[in-house]
Order: C-alpha cells, then sequence, then structure tokens
C-alpha cells in the first residue's frame, strides 16, 4: 500500500525528473572543471596585484585597483543555461590610492588579499568574520568584509571557495539527506523536529546519500519550521526541505545547486504569493546581479515554482481577509521583474505574475492556515506535487 | 606727507567711485611725484598725485575747483598748493594712461617729515594697491638730484562683486614660490578671495556727537595665499593672518587698532583649528598698513618620522571693507569729512560694536580655514591607509616564494632587499598623494596674467 501510494504520490515527480536528466547537458562538469583554479593560481595572481601597485609607484604614478562593478544590470547577461552571468567586458569601478574618499577602501582590499595569500599559502582557512574581528578599527562593519572578499573573489576571477574564505551560512535543511564534512563530521539531516544547518565548507562535502525524490526550497524560516513540526520529511518521504531564511546567503545556494549537481532530482520552491517571494526564488534559479560572476556554481536553472502561485488563491478560494493589497513597491518590483532577461523563457511565470498585477493582492503562504490549519502539509503540498501543481 | 597723500587719493577714490556706479572701467594710472624744492633757507617737498586712465574719465579739473578750495583744510592742513611739475616729468605717465583727469599739487615743509616718512609712503602705497588693483601706481621720488621710481602693478587680479556697491578689484598674487618638481602650469600664482558676510555696525555717541550718522557697516574678504586647490592632498600650514582695514573710499586705514591687536586672546583658536594666535610686533613698518598674527604651531610629530608629508606654507588676508551710506552726505566735502570721522573713531565704532564684530571675524576665519582642516583630516586618513597598503604588500613580497616576483618588485624599486623596498614604496606612495594634481579652471597658471572676472564668489564654492 505504501508502496502503490508512494508510486502514486511520486509519479509526475518521476516524469518530470526524467525530462530534466534528458536535458541536462554534459558540457556543465567540463565547465565546472575548467573552473578549479590552483592555489599556485591565486597566489601568481595576488602577486600580479601587487606587482602592478610596486610598478605605478615605480613610475611616480599613483596605485588604482580595478573593480569589476557588480551592482549594474548593465554588465549581466542571460543565458537560459546557466542564468545571469558576468559579461565580459564589464565596467569596472577605480579605487585610487590617492583619493581620500577611496583610499580606506583601498587599504582594505590589501588588507585581505594578505589574509588571503597567507591561508591559501599555508592551506588554512578562516571565515569573513575571523576576518571582520581581527581588525575592526580598520574595516568597520561585517558588511565591508563581505563586500570585498566577493569583489577580489569577481577581481581576481577566482571562486570564492578558492580564497580559503568560509561565508557563515544562515540557511537550515533537513530530510534524507547523509553526508561528510570536510573535517570528517558526519551530517544526517533525518531528525524530525531539528534542521541541521548549512554547512561552510560547500566544496569540502563529500559521500553525498540520499533516496530524496525531490528537493523543497522554502523560502520562509517560519515555513520552513512548520514543515518540521507537521513531520512533513516523513509525510512526502523521502525528499530533502532547506531554507536560507529569505534572501539566501551564498552557501545555502551552493548546497542547492550541489544538491543539484549530486542528485539530479527536481528541486521546487516553496513562496509566497509576493513579488518578493518571487525574486527570492528567482536569486536560487537565475542567479544574482552581485553574484553574477560565479554563477556556474550558484545558478540551478530547473527550479521549479510549486507555490504559493497566483492561480492557488483563486482556485482554493483563499479568503479574502488572508490577502493584502499590493503596495506601490510591491508593483514596482513586479514590473521590474517582469522585464528581466530570464523571464521571457518563462511564460508560465510572466502568467502568474500578469494575475498578480491585475488582482492587485499578495497571500502569504501562511494564508492557507485560514482554509485549515494543517491545509498547507496535508493538502496542499500533497496535492501539487502528486498532480504536477508546479510550474 | 602720508596723511596728505592720503586725502588726496581719497578724493580721488570717492570722485572715481561716484562714476564707477554708471559702470565705468577701474582700470587706469596713479602717479605720486615727489621732488625737493630748496628756496631761501626752508626746504619744501613738493608732491603731485595725478590720476589718468578709464577708472576717472568724467572728472573735470575745472568744475572741481570750487570743491577743491572747500577741502583744502581738510586735505591739507599742514600743506600748501603749489605749482604743477614740470611736464616733462609727467611724460612716461601721460604716455601710458593719457593725459590726467585730476591733477592736485601741495608742498610742505620738508622738517614736517616723520622719519621714514618714505617707506611708510611705499608700504601705503603698497597697500592701497592690492585693495585697487586696477589702478597702476607709479611712485617717483625725484630728491637731491636722485630719481627714484616704483612701480605698483599688479600681476593676477581678481574682481570680488558687492551688493549695490561697484565690484573691487583685489591684487591676489601669490609671490611663493612653487617646489622644483612642480611642472610648469601647474602652479596658483594667484589667490580667490572669498565674500563674508556684511556685518552692520552701531555707531558710538561719541561719533555721533561729532556728526557721524548713517548706516555703517564692514565687508569682510579673506584670502588664503598661495592657492593649493589644485594639490587637494597637500598638508598646509597656516603661518600668518594679516588683517587689512579699508574706509569706505577703499584707501586703507593706516595707524594700529588697539581693538584689532587684542583680537586674538578673544578668538576661540581652538575652532579654528589652530594652536594659538599672538600679534606681531608693530615695529616692522612694511607691515604698518595692517595688523598682523602669527599662528603658533604645534609640535610637529611628523620630524621624528624618516620622512614626513610636505606642507603648504599659508598666509591669509582678511580684508574689512568699511561701508557706509547716508543720503544726506552727498557732497563732496562732507563725504570726505565723513570718512575722515570714520577714520578717527574707528577704535570707537568697533570697540562700540565687540561681540558682534569678533564673532563675524571667528566666523570668517572659521569658514576660511574649514577648508585647510579637511585637509587634515583627508590626511589622516590618507596616512593611516598608506601604511596598510605598504605593510600588506611587503608582507606578500616577503613571504613569497616567487623569485621572479619578488626580483621584479626589488628591480621596479632599485632595491637590494625589502627593508629598502619598503623605504622606497613609502617616499614614492607619499610623493604622489601629496602632490596629486587635479587642475582647476579658476585657478591662474603662469600664462595667464588676469583671470576672467567672476562675480561668483561665494563661500559654497570653497
Amino acid at each position: 500500500m505504501m508502496g502503490c501510494r508512494g508510486a502514486d504520490l511520486f509519479s509526475e515527480i518521476d516524469m518530470l525528473r526524467s525530462q530534466l536528466l534528458h536535458n541536462v547537458e554534459v558540457t556543465a562538469d567540463c565547465q565546472r572543471v575548467e573552473e578549479e583554479i590552483s592555489p599556485q593560481d591565486v597566489l601568481t595572481r595576488i602577486e600580479n596585484i601587487i606587482l602592478g601597485i610596486v610598478t605605478s609607484l615605480s613610475k611616480d604614478e599613483a596605485p588604482v585597483l580595478a573593480l569589476p562593478n557588480r551592482s549594474s544590470w548593465a554588465n549581466v547577461s542571460f543565458d537560459s543555461a546557466i542564468g545571469l552571468q558576468m559579461s565580459s567586458g564589464s565596467s569596472v569601478t577605480t579605487i585610487r590610492s590617492d583619493c581620500a574618499l577611496s583610499v580606506a577602501k583601498f587599504a582594505q582590499i590589501l588588507k585581505i588579499l594578505l589574509v588571503i595569500y597567507r591561508l591559501v599559502q599555508s592551506n588554512s582557512y578562516a571565515t569573513k568574520r575571523d576576518i571582520y574581528y581581527n581588525n575592526t578599527q580598520l574595516f568597520g562593519s561585517q558588511k565591508t568584509v563581505d563586500g570585498i572578499v566577493d569583489d577580489i573573489s569577481c577581481m581576481l576571477k577566482v571562486p570564492r571557495r578558492s580564497l580559503h574564505v568560509f561565508a557563515t551560512s544562515k540557511g537550515l535543511i533537513s530530510g534524507d539527506l547523509c553526508y561528510i564534512e570536510e573535517d570528517g563530521t558526519r551530517i544526517d539531516c533525518h531528525s524530525s523536529s531539528a534542521a541541521v544547518a548549512v554547512s561552510s565548507n560547500i566544496d569540502g562535502i563529500r559521500n553525498i546519500v540520499s533516496c530524496a525524490k525531490f528537493v523543497l526550497i522554502v523560502e520562509k524560516d517560519a515555513t520552513f519550521q512548520r514543515l518540521l513540526d507537521d513531520d512533513f520529511c516523513t509525510k512526502l518521504s523521502p525528499c530533502i526541505i532547506i531554507t536560507g531564511k529569505g534572501v539566501p546567503d551564498v552557501n545555502s545556494r551552493l548546497m542547492v545547486r550541489k544538491l543539484w549537481d549530486t542528485l539530479h532530482i527536481p528541486i521546487f520552491a516553496l513562496v509566497d504569493a509576493d513579488p518578493h517571494g518571487i525574486e527570492i526564488m528567482c536569486i536560487y534559479k537565475y542567479g544574482s546581479v552581485a553574484m553574477s560572476f560565479e554563477a556556474h556554481s550558484l545558478t540551478v536553472p530547473s527550479v521549479m515554482w510549486l507555490g504559493l502561485l497566483p492561480s492557488d488563491l483563486q482556485r482554493l478560494r483563499v479568503p479574502a481577509d488572508a490577502l493584502i493589497p499590493l503596495t506601490s513597491t510591491d508593483e514596482n518590483k513586479l514590473t521590474s521583474l517582469l522585464k528581466r532577461p530570464y523571464l521571457t523563457s518563462q511564460p508560465d511565470w510572466q502568467k502568474e505574475m500578469e494575475l498578480m498585477q491585475q488582482t492587485k493582492v499578495k497571500a502569504e503562504i501562511q494564508s492557507l492556515a485560514a482554509i485549515a490549519p494543517d491545509y498547507l502539509t496535508s493538502i496542499y503540498l500533497p496535492n501539487k506535487l502528486r498532480y504536477g501543481g508546479w510550474v | 606727507m602720508l596723511t596728505e597723500i592720503q586725502q588726496v587719493l581719497r578724493l580721488v577714490m570717492i570722485l572715481a567711485k561716484q562714476r564707477r556706479r554708471c559702470g565705468l572701467k577701474t582700470a587706469g594710472g596713479l602717479l605720486v611725484l615727489l621732488w625737493t624744492d630748496t628756496g631761501d633757507s626752508v626746504q619744501s617737498l613738493n608732491c603731485t598725485v595725478a590720476a589718468a586712465g578709464p577708472w576717472c574719465r568724467g572728472i573735470q579739473m575745472k568744475a572741481l575747483q570750487p570743491d577743491l578750495r572747500d577741502l583744502e583744510e581738510i586735505m591739507l592742513p599742514c600743506a600748501w598748493p603749489c605749482p604743477p611739475p614740470d611736464p616733462e616729468e609727467l611724460f612716461a605717465f601721460t604716455d601710458l594712461y593719457g593725459s590726467p583727469k585730476l591733477l592736485l599739487s601741495f608742498q610742505m615743509n620738508a622738517r614736517l617729515l616723520r622719519p621714514e616718512w618714505c617707506a611708510r609712503l611705499e608700504a601705503f602705497l603698497h597697500t592701497f594697491s592690492v585693495h585697487n588693483a586696477g589702478i597702476n601706481i607709479q611712485l617717483r621720488f625725484s630728491l637731491n638730484q636722485q630719481i627714484v621710481q616704483r612701480d605698483f602693478r599688479v600681476k593676477t587680479k581678481s574682481r570680488v562683486a558687492l551688493a549695490n556697491q561697484p565690484s573691487l578689484i583685489l591684487d591676489v598674487t601669490s609671490s611663493t614660490v612653487p617646489p622644483d618638481w612642480v611642472e610648469t602650469g601647474r602652479w596658483c600664482v594667484g589667490g580667490h578671495p572669498v565674500l563674508g558676510g556684511r556685518l552692520p555696525l552701531s555707531i558710538p555717541p561719541e561719533a555721533m556727537d561729532q556728526g557721524l550718522f548713517g548706516e555703517l557697516s564692514v565687508q569682510p574678504v579673506t584670502l588664503l595665499s598661495p592657492c593649493v586647490l589644485q594639490y587637494p592632498n597637500l598638508l598646509t600650514q597656516l603661518t600668518h593672518i594679516k588683517v587689512l582695514v579699508c574706509s569706505p573710499s577703499n584707501v586703507p586705514v593706516t595707524g594700529p587698532s588697539t581693538f584689532l591687536q587684542n583680537l586674538p586672546a578673544h578668538l576661540d583658536c581652538r575652532e579654528l583649528g589652530l594652536h594659538g594666535l599672538r600679534c606681531s610686533s608693530f615695529k616692522d613698518l612694511v607691515h604698518s598698513s595692517g595688523t598682523v598674527y602669527t599662528a603658533e604651531q604645534e609640535n610637529c610629530e611628523d620630524s621624528e618620522q624618516e620622512w614626513s608629508p610636505p606642507r603648504a606654507q599659508q598666509r591669509l588676508l582678511l580684508f574689512l571693507f568699511l561701508q557706509h551710506n547716508d543720503p544726506f552726505t552727498c557732497q563732496l566735502s562732507d563725504i570726505m569729512a565723513t570718512e575722515v570721522l570714520i577714520e578717527r573713531h574707528l577704535e570707537a565704532i568697533l570697540n562700540n560694536n565687540r561681540k558682534a564684530v569678533t564673532a563675524a571675524l571667528q566666523t570668517e576665519l572659521r569658514d576660511t580655514l574649514k577648508v585647510q582642516n579637511h585637509r587634515k583630516k583627508d590626511q589622516e586618513k590618507l596616512r593611516s591607509a598608506a601604511e596598510v597598503i605598504l605593510s600588506s604588500s611587503i608582507s606578500i613580497v616577503s613571504c613569497s616564494s616567487n623569485m621572479d616576483f619578488r626580483n621584479a618588485c626589488l628591480n621596479c624599486m632599485k632595491a637590494r632587499d625589502t627593508h629598502e623596498l619598503s623605504a622606497a614604496l613609502r617616499k614614492s606612495l607619499w610623493r604622489v598623494t601629496s602632490w596629486k594634481f587635479i587642475p582647476k579652471s579658476k585657478c591662474y597658471t603662469t600664462q595667464m596674467e588676469e583671470h576672467p572676472e567672476s562675480d561668483e564668489l561665494t563661500r559654497a564654492e570653497i
């Protein structure tokens, strides 16, 4: 019975998986291999920066650093197989050493370059937090360090993991998954009541073992906890659920990508039916402008939108008092999303977003509780998965 | 002699100012010619003041004669009229500026002259030239068969627009010689005067009793020299402040001012970013036209370092232009008399407005020196960042096992080891940072003698 029920429950998902496997390009793995940078390469690239500085000073010229501009849409292009990626020849921001406005950033970059140089040379690792707390006066804030580490990764054209600097993870993961971390720690995500923190060293994860049929990305921590409380991973076993607690950090995105690369199972997103939730889902699927230089390792273009769909609100007749009118910020964000280059290849997503524009309402996943307290995990999600209710 | 010449200049300036209200130019020439004449047993000193050029166009000597007779006693109390000089003496002047529109000659007993009157006269005319830079001044002495000529011709001038007043033309020439390594055309040879806030002054009762009425005010104008706007990272150090007071006719007010001499004691030097200010000795006649303060310097920590950043020493000129308006004073003699009253009671006027004047001058100096204080803060940012840049770079070179990289760095800076490399990089970074050059269109290069006139001299520009 269980077997029949299981087969019935996952038949659409299995069909989707077959479809996805058919579309997976083998070259993606080749690209990943090409991206591997040796520690010596990293040291050489840093030395080239220093030599550039010394050469400038030898000519009585003020040293400058050129940082690719990671915040401009003009510097990214869209590839349906990859997502948003940084264009070659992108515009740069010049950081001068002879200008009082930029010299502090110049010094911060040099300092972090030194830290990275030593880490790579000694094959040791540090977190971005460590770097900040070692010199709080120079850096001023953790955010400064976080931004500069990404700037250096982009400037040197080196993946973040090759810099030997870890970011603190904020994501959580649970479900049918076991793996071993680089330091040998065995991680078992099967616990039904407590989730496991996403690792800080995704690249070091080995021996991933899972029978999961799908991965469910959950936008909010509140929804994730609700799924844990309702024992979702047992009810819909075998599966994996993961959350980045809002806008995902790099490690959460790397983990989703790693699960895709290793398991090649459907990855669904469960987000609020609002522009912010849709944007978060797009980050997992297509990437962000700021991290576009590392799109190859961060994006999962096969992510499917499971819910909450704007069309679900009408179809399920979600009570009107659970619906929230769109604000002007929401409408502006929706308009901006519809103009993004990746939406043209997603006509079904466009339809859903246009429906939201027309109805001018949004809703959180929690609005389903207005239908019934356990509607989300007992009815909504199982039916969605059973009958292929994703776009 | 100085008083008499001052009075004659006052007359000329009042007449010229009346015409400038009609939009006439401020350019032209002024001749002060002095020669001795020995007659009987008394040695007389003759003086002729002549004005020619666009600035005094419209002045007619004949029409002025009645006024001049009335003014004789005010202008020349210890002198008497004398015949004009030999026209040949005026050729050099008239060749350049045309025939004089105004020519006044007077004579006085040479024995009444104060010691060092020559030097004092030169200093006065120099200060006059600073305030009225559009006028080229010739001073010729023909004494004891010796002819000495001094020309006061301004190289770099700047127009300062005033509300409801003819504009000022100030001498902003900078005499500072730039360092050797500054390229030609990259040093501003002038300054950029900044108009301050006009301060109304109340007239003390004793001045009113003497007949001084109307609206009196003071218009401050500040000028920092040399200009280093094109070198935003160059540290500056204020060495002197010179205060010059000018009457409503733009004639410098001579003589010491106790109020101004004591002013430093009432200024908040800390707010100005200065260690202290003290009034310089008044013995130096060259500085007699004006009150000079010396800025006290803090102990320089830089001298302990191997190499300290360069500093440009600057002087601040603070012009105080007195302005007076009284609709009932329109006769030339009344205007002259009012100016004399203002100068005579200047000390009482300043004391009567002590708080307001002190506060106004504090504000002007603070706003002018704000730039210097910003430079200090920026310099500190550059200095602390430079230490991190240098230490990080040297650390990477030192711990690198890549010999090609290490040798390339050492060879670039012609260093034998990382210690020498560190010193060479430090010196070079300081040099390129301190002497960073950003051209400014408003600055004066050595090719330009006069900057296109600009009326946008507001504090916001600085």
